[in-house]
């Protein structure tokens, strides 16, 4: 799977959880989980969670902390794909 | 339970947090005064069956080992509520590692410097709720230190205060699990209401009667990773919200 494709994958997971329609309209992997699209703080662990279904992978703790924008969820989880 | 690994802070950090140890030693008959003058001097609470509790504290504290103690959160001195109810000011005085450190919302309790000030000589690691993620894991990283270190952790699981008035188990902050982990802590959950407590407000009523119970609680999972600290949350609020079942058949 390519970066382009998990990026695909992970705004179709952020959307739901989405509370800025305006910043996902124009999302791109710099823009920021919290302070942009507004995904509420408690709720980035469901959000992760529904990652490591996705594409069956395991995101430890500590991963969590690296991501802020679209783009560390992109690269967090091509890493974790290998 | 599977734990992670203690997360390792720069020496610079750890001089930092030693120096507020000991600091909120030396203020401790201030602070400690100050508390009991607050909650029975002016708000007038009346605590009922603290004996038994603080008896029960003291030997969970003397067995050793990083404790946390997960509580119900109705009013925004809940951590004062507790801390008073788990301990007597006199005993803390001789015992004030037993004294719990808190994580209060940075933007709600912190944002004057006299407010950091106060927090400070409390025993309090602001954190910012819904900043970064390096901002929440840098404060989280340091209450595990803490904690590790043989101190005593105070934390809201609700991540707030309910809404509802009752432990709401759809809350469950991923952190508190998280911090059981790499704290290797036992959990301490406390729940805590004053009868005339219906929903949650921002200070107990005045003379308010104040009931609390407490149970040692050892969570479990064979999950790994985020999973894992989540379901420890889990557990963690469904216990309160069964010890808020027993305090109202109590009632």
């Amino acid at each position: 799977m390519n970066q382009e494709e998990i990026f695909e994958k992970v705004v179709k997971i952020l959307t739901p959880y989405v509370k800025n329609q305006d910043a996902l309209d124009s999302v791109g992997t710099s823009t920021h989980i919290l302070d942009e699209l507004k995904v509420n703080s408690a709720r980035l662990v469901d959000v992760v969670l529904e990652f490591e279904d996705a594409f069956d992978i395991e995101i430890a703790d500590e991963d969590v902390d690296k991501v802020e924008t679209v783009g560390n969820a992109v690269e967090l989880i091509a890493s974790k794909l290998g | 339970m599977e734990e992670i690994a203690a997360p390792s802070l720069p020496r610079r950090v750890r001089v930092q947090l030693g120096l507020q140890r000991v600091l909120c030693v030396l203020l401790s008959p201030l602070t400690l005064g100050a508390t009991a003058l607050g909650l029975r001097g002016f708000l007038r609470l009346r605590f009922v069956g603290l004996g038994p509790l603080r008896t029960a504290y003291r030997g969970d504290r003397a067995e050793g080992g990083p404790l946390l103690v997960c509580a119900n959160h109705l009013t925004m001195i809940d951590s004062f509520l507790i801390a008073y109810a788990l301990g007597a000011p006199s005993w803390y005085l001789f015992h004030p590692r037993a004294v719990p450190w808190n994580v209060p919302d940075r933007t709600v309790f912190a944002e004057r410097r006299w407010q950091r000030l106060l927090l400070y000589a409390f025993k309090c690691l602001p954190i910012e709720r819904g900043g970064t993620r390096s901002s929440v894991a840098g404060t989280l990283a340091r209450f595990t230190h803490l904690l590790r270190s043989g101190g005593v952790g105070m934390v809201f699981p609700e991540g707030g205060r309910s809404r509802s008035g009752c432990v709401e188990l759809d809350s469950a902050a991923w952190g508190v699990g998280r911090v059981v982990r790499g704290g290797g802590c036992r959990v301490l959950c406390v729940y805590l209401r004053g009868d005339a407590q219906k929903g949650y407000s921002a200070m107990p009523a005045r003379g308010d009667t104040i009931r609390a119970r407490m149970s040692l609680f050892e969570p479990k999972t064979d999950l790994r990773g985020v999973r894992a600290s989540r379901e420890i949350s889990r557990q963690i609020l469904t216990r309160l919200a069964e010890m808020e079942a027993e305090h109202f058949a109590a009632a």
